[in-house]
């Protein structure tokens, strides 16, 4: 991973670190470890225990006897067939692709949005940068069920007032939750959701640049955009990487929007989302080991985006 | 690379191109004319792009505003006749014995108490991976990274079943436990530790005698505050925004948080039409000191964010 | 075998020594019980639902002197207020009732979240459509260990059909969903028909109401239970357990006759499928009069009412009939059932069968909870008797929903994955727009499950045909 300042020792100073631990063995020791301690021990329950159990029951397999098994029920070790069954089933592959899709789509739209708000409200033509910026940050604090909850009124036919204003201005009767257009419905929650937060992430970073870099390219004579594009961007590289990643995982996570929009869109089914089918598989199937199976693919397929997301961009520097 | 480093103690003045008017050479008028033209298009794209972002809170309050009748009889942005806000606001408060409190309070312990535990242990464990050398700290330093990739969702269906094997299910503790680990805090502490806490001081403070936890607590918490701010706050969001995690472990709605309460009520619109008002009106409650928290929050947003980059 | 690895487990880490109160010992506790239950569960004892209630002794009924607390999980409303005439009467055994989300909606991720978790209600709503679900997962108590039998005569004779299998029975039926024809008489009138006898009669008259530029009735693709009613009024038994493991026929002739006729009324735009029945698009186009029909069950006249300026506008009629077929279906319908973590089952079963067949608890459940159609033939409710304004002064209850009720199918049965094969059929049924039709949908969904049966290790063949 990353190369942190200190990692370079300067000799100085560990001479001193010598000559302290000299003296002091023992705390130097066991300090690191005292300090560490809690939150491992938080990380193993929540995060090392639960993956190795998945794991685990994604190789074990429930068998029965009987009409409902009330002959027996026995599990045995069952290799890679719980992963064959997920693999297998269309609706979790679909699901995947659905994803990918989405991500594809939605994420570069957002980033590029959330850009574009940065670069205007760190220009100087923009008035009352505050005021915009916190409204584009204001949606971050609503949760995803709560902003799924407030858009689901405004895709509903019946109440929702945009359709109405739509249909009055163009004659167009939009409908948001059919089977074409429900996923960019979702996409839209998302991008309100989170633009304002990648947002303030790239301003954070804008607001980093040197201004002698500014002075210069001025002295050079170039325009706003000349500087958007030759200083600005190439220097929020790591924030826009950053949102990527974690807009990707977001992606695979996604799983409030749809579950909660399906209860007014048909089209929406029960494995719409990654997440969502290994919900419905364990707790409406009652299948937790096929379920595991998923749970485990998603992890997979989040850890490989993600890396090859950033060996592509670290490449291409 | 040490951009980030930079990122980190660049609390440097604010490099606000809006301040600089004074580039511009005196009497050229022509350039004034198209700054200003600019200033009118960009701030017009703003404005339209702000009206996107507030619309729909724009319309829950003009629907929380509505009985149900209402709600479906009149036009969803435009206030009907009968204010029915804030018999609205009352019914929520006082449905089923105040539950709607209830989960307000307890989505403020799970986010309050778990991002400010969890920062804790990520400020130590980062301060730890930063200041001393030890066997296995770049094996820890991995192991916990990983965990930032690993989707929220798909440990939450395991740690059901382990919870459950620990009798902890539908407790507190169920959801408190999960959210008191942040990899991606004790990431952001590790690096801004790197960068900020001076190991001459540390070193200084342990000739003084000073025992290696003490000066964590003292002198180490205190130069990390800027980036703890931003752990706290990125931690209380995402607890607070958490849905699939309470919606496994819990079954009682009194431990509920509010994202989840709302959603019963929700749920119930289906089947008893009294429960749009209901809802609408609990949307509004739990949005509006959620949106203002928001906004006198984002100026504390800064430090530490991006020096997280991952690189 | 099973449960006994599982209680060693537990036991196991209960008896686990306390270390002394200091820091570090608690650190360590803690490391151990969550590694030692890690390794438990990496051992494979952790997938719930694998051992048997029943198949442990009976527990007795408490003493005399006890008090017996019971907790209840149902998202009826107000049911509280009907168990408290209960609790009235029994002082020793009292009931306490909980709010969940309905069904599918949230409620059964719910129980089984807390049965996997080994806790849970004494008592539950469940669906009779689930019933097969929770016995899959060892997650409701057999009663005829507990002498419900003898209670066999106060119920519905074709819904106790529908708790009962295997010589067991898994639930108290609550109430059910005699289907009927919800229409409105003005409408019809404009295209100078009657309420149709048969559903042949029903599409004739539906072409026209089309041409006016109505819609005779919805076909909802993703809620295909009112496709199953349809496939139940039609004579079809989808799934039946036989003595040497489950018999499919769901793409059996009758069935596929019946998606033959709506692929036709979806073909012909005599329905709609984008209006999910009460869904607020439903009710927006009701209100504006472009529904002429609507087959749903007895439950319906109240949601029907929230159709604005509907008053007196719709009556009731019998369904149309199928060639062969019986007179009515059903459209949902409860049980209370008693589940396998109770600590008092026949206390529990004594409270499910008091409230579901006695005179006080049906009419308590009628006017607090508003529950579907009584499930004792003998006391469909003293609120059901009489016309009702909203339907014109119409006795529907006993004109129309007493008479369905008695011509039902009684060879239907539910099955151990009937969710999973809904969304299966569901999923195919939203292929319609794309251009396949619901006769393909049909025959996917019984192949699709008859692999999900035999991925649980389940017998299924497909039946003689």
């Amino acid at each position: 991973m990353s190369t942190t300042p200190n990692s370079v020792q300067h000799p100085a100073r560990d001479g001193a670190r010598r000559s302290v631990r000299r003296r002091r063995p023992a705390a130097t020791a066991v300090a690191p470890w005292l300090l560490l301690t809690p939150f491992l021990l938080v990380f193993l329950i929540s995060f090392v225990l639960p993956i190795l159990m998945a794991i685990g029951q994604s190789f074990t397999r429930v068998e029965r006897r009987g009409l409902f098994g009330e002959e027996g029920v026995t599990s045995t070790f069952a290799w890679f067939e719980n992963y064959r069954l997920a693999l297998e089933d269309g609706s979790f592959l679909a699901s995947i692709g659905r994803m990918l899709l989405f991500g594809v789509v939605q994420v570069p739209v957002m980033i590029a949005l959330a850009t574009v708000l940065a670069l205007l409200l760190e220009s100087a033509a923009a008035r009352w940068p505050a005021f915009f910026r916190a409204a584009y940050f204001m949606p971050y604090g609503i949760p995803g069920v709560l902003a799924t909850i407030l858009w689901s009124f405004l895709y509903v036919p019946g109440l929702s007032p945009i359709i109405d204003v739509v249909h009055s201005l163009t004659g167009v009767e939009v409908d948001f939750l059919s089977s074409r257009t429900v996923l960019w419905s979702i996409a839209n929650i998302v991008t309100w959701t989170y633009t304002g937060y990648n947002m303030l992430i790239i301003i954070a970073q804008l607001k980093a640049i040197p201004s002698e870099l500014y002075e210069a390219a001025r002295v050079d004579g170039a325009g706003p955009a000349r500087i958007a594009l030759t200083i600005q961007l190439p220097l929020i590289r790591p924030a826009l990487m950053l949102t990527t990643v974690f807009s990707i995982i977001g992606t695979l996570q996604l799983f409030a929007e749809p579950q909660l929009l399906a209860q007014v869109a048909p089209a929406i089914d029960s494995q719409y989302t990654p997440n969502l089918s290994a919900y419905t598989t364990a707790f409406a199937y009652n299948d937790y080991t096929v379920a595991a199976a998923q749970a485990v693919l998603i992890a997979v397929v989040a850890f490989v985006l993600s890396f090859s997301f950033l060996r592509l961009t670290n490449r291409r520097s | 690379m040490s951009a980030a480093a930079d990122a980190v103690q660049g609390d440097r003045p604010d490099v606000d191109a809006g301040t600089d008017a004074g580039t511009a050479s005196p009497g050229a008028g022509a350039a004034t004319r198209r700054r200003r033209g600019r200033t009118i298009l960009v701030t017009g794209v703003l404005v339209v792009v702000a009206l996107y972002f507030l619309v729909p809170v724009y319309w829950v309050v003009v629907a929380a505003s509505k009985t149900t009748d209402d709600l479906f009889g009149t036009h969803g942005f435009l206030f009907a006749e009968n204010f029915a806000l804030f018999d609205n606001v009352a019914q929520v408060i006082t449905h089923d014995s105040g539950i709607f409190l209830r989960w307000l309070a307890n989505s403020v312990l799970y986010a309050g108490v778990g991002a400010l535990i969890a920062t804790y242990l990520a400020a130590a464990a980062g301060y730890a991976l930063s200041t001393y050398v030890f066997r296995g700290r770049n094996l820890v330093f991995g192991l916990v990274l990983g965990g930032v990739l690993v989707p929220g969702t798909a440990t939450a269906l395991p740690l059901f079943l382990l919870f459950s094997q620990l009798g902890l299910v539908n407790t507190y503790w169920s959801v408190l436990i999960p959210s008191l680990v942040s990899p991606f805090g004790l990431f952001l502490c590790r690096i801004y530790a790197d960068a900020t806490v001076d190991r001459s001081l540390v070193e200084a403070a342990r000739l003084d005698g000073v025992g290696e936890i003490r000066i964590f607590h003292v002198l180490g918490l205190r130069i990390m505050v800027p980036a703890l701010v931003t752990v706290f706050l990125f931690q209380l969001v995402s607890i607070w925004n958490n849905y699939f995690l309470p919606l496994v472990m819990l079954t009682e709605d009194q431990l509920f948080p509010i994202t989840l309460g709302l959603n019963t009520w929700r749920s119930q619109t289906d089947r008893l039409p009294e429960f749009y008002e209901l809802t609408t009106g609990g949307v509004l409650l739990s949005v509006i000191p959620l949106a203002i928290a928001m906004i006198v929050l984002q100026r504390f947003w800064r430090g530490g964010l991006t020096e997280g980059a991952v690189k | 075998m099973y449960g006994d690895r599982l209680a060693a487990t537990g036991t196991r880490m209960k008896a686990r020594p306390r270390p002394p109160l200091t820091r570090r010992g608690l650190l360590r506790g803690g490391l151990g019980l969550g590694v030692g239950a890690g390794a438990a569960a990496l051992a494979g004892c952790s997938v719930p639902g694998t051992s048997s209630v029943n198949a442990e002794p009976t527990i007795p009924a408490a003493d005399s002197g006890e008090t017996v607390t019971l907790t209840c999980w149902a998202w009826l409303k107000e049911l509280q207020a009907v168990a408290d005439l209960w609790n009235a009467e029994n002082p020793r055994v009292q009931v306490e009732i909980s709010w969940i989300p309905g069904g599918n909606d949230g409620g059964y991720q719910k129980l089984y979240s807390a049965l996997a978790a080994g806790s849970g209600p004494d008592l539950a709503q469940v669906e009779m459509r689930s019933v097969p679900e929770f016995m899959l997962v060892d997650g409701v108590v057999d009663l005829s260990r507990y002498g419900i039998d003898e209670y066999a005569d106060r119920f519905d004779p074709t819904l106790w059909g529908q708790v009962s299998f295997a010589g067991g029975v898994y639930g108290v039926p609550q109430d059910s969903g005699p289907t009927a024809l919800y229409h409105r008489p003005d409408l019809l009138d404009d295209v100078g028909a009657a309420p149709p006898e048969t559903w042949q009669e029903w599409a004739e008259i539906g072409a026209e109401v089309r041409d006016a530029g109505r819609f005779m009735g919805t076909f909802p693709l993703a809620d295909t239970s009112v496709f199953a009613a349809h496939a139940m009024q039609a004579g079809a038994v989808w799934l039946n357990a036989e003595d040497d493991g489950w018999v499919i026929d769901m793409a059996g002739e009758s069935t596929l006759d019946v998606a033959r006729f709506f692929d036709a009324a979806i073909d012909d735009e005599i329905v709609s499928t984008q209006l999910q029945p009460f869904s607020p698009g439903w009710f927006a186009a009701a209100a504006e009069g472009r529904i002429a029909t609507l087959m749903s069950a007895s439950w319906g006249d109240a949601l029907l009412e929230g159709v604005s300026g509907a008053e007196g506008k719709w009556r009731v009629a019998p369904l149309p009939q199928w060639p062969d077929g019986y007179g009515s279906a059903q459209l949902g319908g409860s049980t209370t059932a008693v589940l396998a973590n109770s600590t008092h089952p026949r206390e529990a079963m004594e409270f499910a069968v008091w409230l579901n067949s006695s005179a006080a608890g049906i009419d308590g459940l009628i006017e607090h909870s508003g529950i579907g159609w009584s499930a004792n033939p003998d006391h469909i409710g003293a609120p059901r008797q009489g016309g009702s304004e909203f339907f014109g002064g119409q006795a529907y209850n006993t004109e129309v929903f007493a008479p369905a009720a008695e011509q039902q199918n009684p060879d239907w049965q539910w099955w151990p994955t009937t969710q999973q094969t809904f969304n299966v059929l569901a999923d195919a049924f939203r292929a319609k727009a794309g251009g396949t039709s619901l006769v393909d949908a049909v025959v996917r969904a019984e192949a699709d499950t008859m692999e999900v049966f035999r991925e649980k290790g389940l017998t299924i063949r497909r039946a003689e045909r």
